[in-house]
């Protein structure tokens, strides 16, 4: 018997969301609520009981043996209700195996599943991760809604939604055969790779990387590199990316939590075991001949970790890169990463030059990226009024806090050095 | 030495029930509540199971309760010097709990 710190870090959470998924496989997708309830009071017990008596020796066996037991004395209320109701009897004659053998006892593949299942196409996409975080992940409403920058009615909405769809679909939880689960793979990938970009970029108030979120992305890739459906260079390509970019995490954040920009990040504090997992996972990759965004994405930031200093980084081979990503998965977005790239190999101008050429219409109004860019490259060629324009139109449409914490000083640097002096950061 | 019977009320409200992170939190802490006071804390307090029955005026009824807006999840039975100790004691319970803290008659 050990005491309750003894636990792994976030065992709770994470059993969570294997219990309710074990629990999804016995009781139906239709179930999902009961499963939920039923995974939510098995760790409740576990909170009366460990504290007193310490932890068992099996905890995951512990609470999967409770939450059966929970289930079954919940499906037998049911059957009771529904003997007492007439409404009910139908649904009860249609369950007529003895609750015991509808529980397995092996604990599989059933989380993965379950995120297949929640990634039907008939879930709404934007669903889909509030959904995944919910009941794979076992985070509540609230942290959902602070992870994602959303309002707990919102979310709530969202996984509501998914979970009435899974309901109407009566899915079969063990009738999910390979070609389906390989037809939902690309699906699954997106909320993945959703998961990952939210909790990396600085979409948060105050926190500019949440990586919970990003852990969560790489968990349940690894979940799905592990499996046969998952074992492919698609996903490995896309562990290899989310490895590139955790390795840079701690660089990133200064330690008054603001951004730290990449020329000027300490790159003693790169992570080199998640750049070596990385890598292996890049190798994994490179198998077939499928080239997929997440293949491109992995190479731009294998770029950005391999090089010893800002001066060595190879920007033409990154340039390059970008092209490759914007044939691959067009968006304006590569485009200007790739001008970033050009200004460091040809100079401010041979990026605002770019940018001119490729200004797509809307993008660049409500993107403050794309501003905060322009003001740079402005800043670089001594044109401080040009860059405090575009910074003061990036600060009006960011919401990040870190972000705009950094464009405030960024502007305060335009005022510190009018037009045509020295850049103080060159 | 006066007895206390502590009686922990939790919300019924679904919306109010702490996440899983909170719970692993919450076990540590309690875990560190009952080594702190293990000399006060007496054998015999425990959670209650869910559900149950009421009986008013003869006329059985299943609980639990939907109506109601909190219900009795567990008790403890602690010794301190007086009401004032008692409640310090309480004060460090961690979660966001509703403590009622009787002091026993010993009628019996």
């Amino acid at each position: 018997m050990s005491e309750p710190r003894a636990l792994v870090e976030h065992f709770f959470r994470h059993e969570f969301g294997r219990l309710v998924a074990v629990l999804t496989r016995s009781l139906g997708a239709r179930r999902l609520d009961l499963a939920e309830d039923v995974a939510q009071a098995a760790l409740a017990r576990a909170l009366e009981t460990w504290p007193r008596r310490g932890i068992p020796e099996d905890p995951a066996g512990w609470l999967y043996h409770t939450a059966r037991n929970l289930a079954i004395d919940a499906w037998r209320r049911e059957q009771a209700h529904a003997k007492a109701l007439p409404r009910l009897v139908d649904e009860a004659e249609r369950e007529t195996a003895p609750p015991e053998s509808r529980f397995a006892d092996e604990i599989g593949d059933e989380p993965l599943r379950l995120l297949f299942i929640g990634c039907h196409e008939s879930v709404p996409p934007e669903s889909r991760v509030a959904f995944a975080l919910r009941t794979l992940c076992g985070f509540s409403t609230a942290e959902i809604a602070r992870g994602l920058l959303a309002t707990e009615a919102n979310v709530q909405k969202r996984i509501e939604r998914a979970r009435h769809r899974l309901r109407d679909l009566d899915i079969d939880f063990d009738a999910l055969a390979a070609p389906q689960l390989h037809a939902r793979l690309d699906a699954v990938l997106s909320v993945i790779y959703l998961l990952f970009t939210q909790g990396c970029h600085a979409t948060h108030v105050d926190v500019p990387i949440r990586r919970d979120l990003c852990d969560e992305a790489r968990r349940l890739a690894r979940m799905l590199a592990d499996h046969p459906v998952g074992a492919v260079p698609a996903v490995h390509a896309l562990l290899a990316l989310m490895c590139f970019h955790a390795a840079r995490f701690d660089a990133r954040v200064a330690l008054d939590g603001g951004v730290v920009l990449f020329e000027q990040q300490d790159r003693s504090a790169w992570n080199w075991n998640d750049a070596r997992e990385g890598m292996a996972w890049l190798a994994k990759s490179a198998v077939g001949d499928e080239l997929t965004r997440y293949h491109v994405e992995a190479a731009i930031a294998w770029e950005h970790c391999r090089a010893p200093t800002f001066a060595d980084t190879d920007w033409g081979r990154i340039a390059e890169l970008y092209d490759a990503l914007d044939r691959v998965a067009p968006s304006p977005i590569h485009a200007l990463n790739r001008a970033v790239a050009e200004s460091h190999l040809r100079g401010p101008q041979a990026g605002l030059d770019l940018l001119a050429a490729v200004v797509p219409e809307n993008i660049p109004a409500r993107y403050p990226g794309w501003h905060a860019v322009v003001g740079e490259l402005h800043f670089r060629l001594g044109r401080r009024s040009d860059a405090e324009r575009a910074w003061r139109e990036a600060l009006r449409l960011s919401t990040a806090g870190a972000d705009r914490e950094f464009l405030r000083r960024r502007l305060a640097d335009c005022r510190r050095f009018p037009d045509h002096t020295a850049d103080p950061n060159s | 030495m006066p007895k206390f019977l502590f009686i922990f009320r939790h919300s019924t409200d679904p919306q109010s029930r702490p996440s899983p992170e909170e719970m692993q939190a919450l076990a540590v802490q309690w875990h560190a509540w009952m080594q702190k006071f293990s000399a006060s804390i007496l054998p015999g307090g425990d959670g209650l199971k869910p559900g149950g029955r009421l009986i008013k005026a003869g006329i059985e009824t299943d609980g639990p309760y939907v109506e109601a807006k909190e219900f009795v999840a567990s008790f403890s039975l602690i010794q301190a010097d007086d009401l004032d100790a008692a409640t310090a004691i309480a004060r460090e319970c961690p979660g966001d709990n509703v403590i009622e803290i009787r002091e026993l008659a010993g009628y019996a």
